[in-house]
């Protein structure tokens, strides 16, 4: 039965192939889509895997510890630099992990700690665990100690390069990073930071970041949103094809095909092109990744190779394509009969009730019932909380999309223009299906109103103080001199606010900042220099990696949601031909026909779409109201994202406009 | 309005359908086309409705020429000055009766209000009173085709093209289909052009013209 | 001998609310084994409906078809589906032929459908009495509307049913092609001992039948036996003119 549905397929002839065509490009875009996400959790997972050793666990208690490792990130020339010190053991007892700087002084004699030696001790990237004094760079970083005057930066490190990272200790290829060899007991143990030092017994066992694991939860929300509209696509496609193939599926049925024998002829054509599409959307990310690697993401771009997901994981990819697109079809055909007379769509009453509004009700008590409990609980139950209110605000979005569709139905149905009328009605008709193909764009508008504000509270902290050093020990004194020593000129003044000790210095001239902390560094042993926009720059990255992010979603969705409308658009027009076609006849012009159409898909589309945008709006609400900085830079480029996937949706719909005028021809033969 | 068509002639590809057809119509008066199958009948009602151009011949409307109009402007004639009805299908599913009869009104720019008005008045005329808010799906075969000849007329059209309007009726609710329609017609004025194969319906109307392999065989009344 | 298919009390009603056509009000009849069966009556008169009701391609609305034995009414969707693959055979005015498939293809369809092979010399003499052997490898687009119209025949004949049906097989031929078709399935029934049921409203057709019922408006109107084209087209005139046959 499949190789002659496969048949039935390959001679369908060019109309035929059109349709393929647009449903193929839809799901081969939404694969090469697809790949990026999951080479993006590939990509984090190699990243980890060569990095992870940073960010170490700590030894268990009894385990020798070969070293104690402290993770910074330093700033130069206006870049991070991750810092990675490796302290010796030294003579002190090995004992648990402890957070923050509280290390215990290195008193007492222990009992000396064999230090296990061979290269399973060093760090990825490394040949041997740096020796102190040892200066470790990556290539990114030896190019910026050779353009940079020495005292802007060398002169914070014990000494010379020893040697480069290799790609295998690296983020990605351009990250600054440095390894320091530190003989036991220096004062990096000690000095005050928010990062820890932790004793490690090997650098093959990792913890996950708590911001990674935040990126790989993105990603596959992503994921997710992305194939919302492919179902929707693929089960258009499979009516589509078992309307237009109407004549030779009844034929079947009257020869005594089974109902599963014509669900599989139906179903083959759209499963066949699905998987060969997602074969296609894989290899052409295999072939666009060494461009995709450069998306920053986390902080900078990635190898080519780790944007790639990996060949198991692609098939099993493909595979779930292919399944979906199967599942979806069938779900398509359950709407049209096949009997051996003819295919007909199901009449089934498709009301939609307007007790979908008491969910909508509903999620609203849950945001109010979470905004106050915001207010109350303590961080980790927040989380729960904010996920309950998301999900709560979500479920209304999708829930209430039908009841939207038949009310603007109404709407429309009262006005006085003719394609108003005509597109009123078939909305009101059945709201459920002409939601469908709009749900992955209402969604994904949900999410950009929900992230749009906290991006933009991003950009608000980007825009702390990023002029003034605050140097943590030392006074006033000590820093005028060594600045006046080096020609700076700078405000100096004692520390102020919540930090209780030590320095804020205000160089005259931004550029000689670097300089300034380079010379300023030795007040503080063991710490670094930092504005107070470098030392909260991880927030930044995040929340801009988030803007980034939402914005490839919404395009994607878009994409996919516009071949979606369209597949769905031209179904309607096979369904109706010959209704379109004897109105033509009669003098309606083609271009009425055509305006209710574009009015059908345009008017839903923005109303779900504003209401959408509000309630991920409301969702944000809590967290924006405490900033109330907005960027307008991010809600231009929201903004402009909405109005292009809005035009491609309605061109998409405009696109079986040559199936529209060809199919009510005047010269057609009467055999529709 | 005097409708006329002189040597109409179409072909598709290298066979020729309708070969120099002679046929006239005028306000009031009732004409059947039949023949049998693949005859040239319906080529003919599109010829004459302005939806097909002629290879040869001419279609005149009073003293308008229609078949030498652009697309645009047939399909303006056809809206304003033809009504159709057609053998199934033409209603939208999706509207219900009152307003597939005021489409064509609101089509020429007519208000809603008094196109629903206008649509309304017809109901009565054919029967159909009370089923103004139905939608197709909820009619009979027989009550579908009486909204669509109501649509057919709310516009006066000097013409009504009729293709099949009994085809997928039974033979009593045929007959009164049709005696609506031609009755609706003479006292209207409007000149009406029925297609059929059915001998019963073309004995309803004042002419009788016989198709047979895209030649007319002049205008017997059948026995 | 007993009946190849008999009707009971047939009623078949189209539409919803009170708006409901009854396109068969009450058939009963018999479908003699072994004989050409024509079914005539004016559009609208419930003919075709009653084919399909006799094929199991649509359900009654109250009443039995009986096939051979088997009531089609106590069957399930799958098992009519099995019924019409395995006894039934159809000719129908669209020639129903997938364009996909060659000739060849097309007459085997049924029995790949059913996961059977064909019998060899019953095809080969088959398509020599259609006089269609020439014509196998072609595809239908490449075939005149007769040579579809006979391979449809081969197809449905193939499979030995017991009843073929046919739906005006010669309305999208032209006179010639029409009565060389008539002439085959009369052959096919004379030769080769089938029982053929067609639906037909061109009075000629008919009378290559061995007899003619007659509906009208749904009921049975009378029947005429060894037709010819005056007599049936008689028996028409009177039905149209309300007269029972």
């Amino acid at each position: 039965m499949t190789s002659l549905s496969l048949r039935l397929l390959r001679l369908g002839g060019p109309r035929a192939w059109t349709t393929a065509g647009l449903v193929g490009a839809g799901v081969a875009v939404a694969s090469a889509l697809l790949a990026v996400a999951l080479g993006a959790l590939h990509g984090l997972d190699s990243r980890e895997a060569r990095t992870g050793w940073r960010t170490p666990a700590a030894a268990a208690p009894g385990e020798p510890v070969i070293a104690q490792v402290r993770t910074r990130v330093d700033h130069a020339a206006g870049k991070p630099i991750t810092q990675v010190d490796v302290v010796a053991p030294g003579p002190a007892a090995p004992g648990p992990a402890t957070p923050g700087p509280a290390v215990p002084g290195a008193t007492g004699p222990g009992p000396a700690t064999p230090v296990p030696s061979g290269g399973t001790t060093a760090p990825p990237g490394l040949p041997r665990l740096p020796a102190p004094g040892e200066l470790w760079v990556s290539p990114a970083l030896a190019a910026l100690l050779r353009e940079l005057a020495p005292d802007a930066l060398a002169n914070r490190y014990p000494g010379p390069p020893t040697g480069l990272i290799g790609d295998a200790g690296l983020r990605f290829p351009d990250e600054l990073v440095v390894v320091i060899g530190r003989p036991a007991g220096d004062p990096v143990l000690t000095a005050p930071g928010d990062s820890r030092v932790v004793p490690v017994a090997s650098f093959a066992r990792t913890t996950v970041p708590a911001e990674d694991e935040g990126y790989r939860q993105l990603t596959i929300v992503a994921v997710a949103l992305v194939a919302f509209p492919i179902a929707g696509l693929l089960g258009a496609s499979a009516r589509l094809t078992a309307t237009r193939r109407g004549e030779r599926l009844a034929t079947l049925r009257l020869l005594g095909a089974s109902t599963r024998q014509i669900t599989v002829v139906a179903v083959a054509e759209t499963t066949v092109i699905a998987t060969a599409a997602a074969i296609t959307g894989f290899l052409l990310e295999a072939l666009v990744s060494p461009l995709v690697a450069r998306i920053p993401l986390a902080g900078g771009g990635w190898f080519a190779a780790d944007v790639r997901p990996s060949v198991l994981v692609s098939v099993g990819a493909v595979v779930a394509v292919g399944l979906l697109a199967t599942a979806s079809a069938v779900g398509g055909l359950r709407r049209v009969v096949v009997s051996p007379l003819g295919v007909a769509r199901r009449q089934q009453a498709r009301g939609v009730r307007l007790v979908r509004l008491l969910g909508v009700v509903a999620a609203l008590v849950v945001f109010a019932i979470g905004n106050s409990a915001l207010r109350v609980v303590d961080v980790e139950a927040a989380g729960l909380v904010m996920a309950a209110v998301v999900l709560a605000l979500f479920g209304a979005v999708v829930l209430v999309g039908p009841l939207v569709v038949r009310g603007v139905g109404g709407w429309l149905g009262r006005r006085e223009s003719v394609p108003a009328l005509l597109a009123g009605r078939r909305l009101q008709d059945d709201p459920r299906a002409a939601f469908r193909p709009l749900a992955g764009v209402t969604l994904a508008i949900f999410v950009a109103g929900f992230l749009a504000p906290l991006s933009a509270t991003a950009w608000g902290a980007t825009q702390r103080d990023d002029h003034t050093l605050h140097v943590r020990a030392g006074t006033p004194d000590q820093a005028t001199t060594l600045l006046a020593r080096a020609g700076i000129g700078a405000d100096v003044r004692p520390a102020a606010g919540e930090r209780s000790s030590g320095v804020d210095v205000r160089p005259v001239d931004p550029a000689e900042l670097d300089r300034a902390r380079t010379l300023l560094a030795p007040l503080a042993p063991g710490t670094l220099v930092q504005t107070d926009a470098e030392a909260s720059g991880q927030n930044a990255v995040l929340l801009d990696d988030l803007r980034r992010g939402v914005l490839v979603v919404l395009v994607a969705t878009f994409l996919v949601a516009a071949t979606a409308t369209g597949t769905a658009a031209a179904a309607r027009v096979l369904d109706h031909r010959h209704t379109l076609r004897l109105l033509r006849l009669a003098g309606t012009p083609v271009r009425v026909l055509e305006q209710a159409r574009m009015r059908e898909t345009a008017a839903p589309l923005l109303v779900n779409g504003a209401i959408a945008l509000a309630f991920g709006l409301l969702c944000a609400s809590p967290f924006t109201a405490a900033t109330g900085v907005l960027a307008p830079s991010g809600l231009i480029v929201l903004g402009s994202v909405l109005l292009a996937g809005t035009a491609a949706v309605l061109a998409a719909t405009a696109a079986s406009r040559p199936l529209l005028r060809s199919l009510t021809r005047e010269d057609q033969e009467r055999s529709l | 309005m005097m409708l006329r068509g002189t040597g109409v002639t179409k072909r598709f590809g290298p066979t020729t359908v309708l070969s120099d057809v002679d046929v006239e119509v005028a306000p009031g008066e009732t004409l059947a086309v039949t023949g049998p199958s693949g005859s040239g009948k319906s080529t003919l009602l599109h010829c004459l409705a302005g939806i097909l151009v002629p290879d040869d011949g001419e279609v005149w409307l009073g003293a308008e020429r229609i078949d030498r109009l652009s697309d645009a402007r047939r399909t303006d004639v056809r809206r304003q000055r033809f009504g159709f009805v057609f053998q199934f299908g033409q209603l939208l599913p999706e509207l219900p009766a009152i307003e597939n009869v005021a489409l064509p009104l609101m089509l020429g720019g007519m208000r809603r209000r008094q196109a629903l008005e206008r649509a309304a008045s017809w109901f009565p005329a054919l029967g159909i009173d009370g089923f103004q808010t139905r939608r197709p799906g909820q009619l009979s075969g027989g009550q579908e085709q009486r909204v669509a000849i109501a649509r057919a007329l709310v516009t006066a059209p000097a013409v009504v093209f009729a293709d099949e309007p009994t085809g997928a009726l039974d033979s009593d609710t045929g007959a009164h289909v049709m005696d609506l329609l031609c009755g609706l017609a003479v006292r209207t004025g409007t000149a009406l052009v029925v297609v059929t194969h059915d001998p019963e319906v073309a004995a309803r109307c004042h002419r009788t013209v016989v198709l047979r392999d895209g030649v007319l065989r002049d205008g017997c009344v059948p026995a | 001998m007993s009946p190849a298919a008999t009707a009971v009390d047939l009623v078949r009603t189209y539409g919803r609310w009170d708006a409901a056509v009854r396109a068969l009000d009450g058939v009963s009849l018999e479908i003699p084994t072994g004989r050409f069966t024509a079914i005539m009556g004016p559009s609208g008169s419930g003919k075709s409906t009653l084919l399909h009701l006799l094929a199991g391609l649509d359900v009654p609305t109250s009443g039995r078809v009986l096939l051979g034995d088997t009531d089609l009414g106590a069957l399930p969707d799958a098992a009519l589906t099995r019924v019409r693959r395995d006894r039934l055979g159809f000719v129908f005015q669209a020639f129903n032929l997938l364009p996909q498939l060659t000739a060849a293809q097309n007459i085997d369809l049924p029995a790949r459908l059913a996961g059977r092979r064909p019998d060899p010399a019953w095809r080969t003499a088959l398509v020599g009495l259609l006089g269609i052997a020439d014509r196998l490898e072609h595809r239908p687009s490449q075939l005149s509307g007769g040579q579809q119209q006979r391979v449809a025949v081969a197809r449905a004949l193939l499979g030995r049913p017991e009843i073929v049906f046919a739906d005006e097989p010669t309305g999208n031929l032209d006179t010639t092609s029409g009565h060389e078709l008539l002439g085959l399935l009369t052959r096919s029934v004379h030769e080769l001992g089938r029982t053929v049921v067609m639906v037909t409203h061109d009075a000629v057709a008919a009378s290559f039948a061995d007899q003619v019922l007659l509906l009208r408006d749904g009921r049975p109107a009378g029947s005429l036996v060894d037709p010819t084209p005056d007599t049936v087209l008689a028996a028409l005139r009177d039905l149209t003119a309300g007269v029972p046959a």
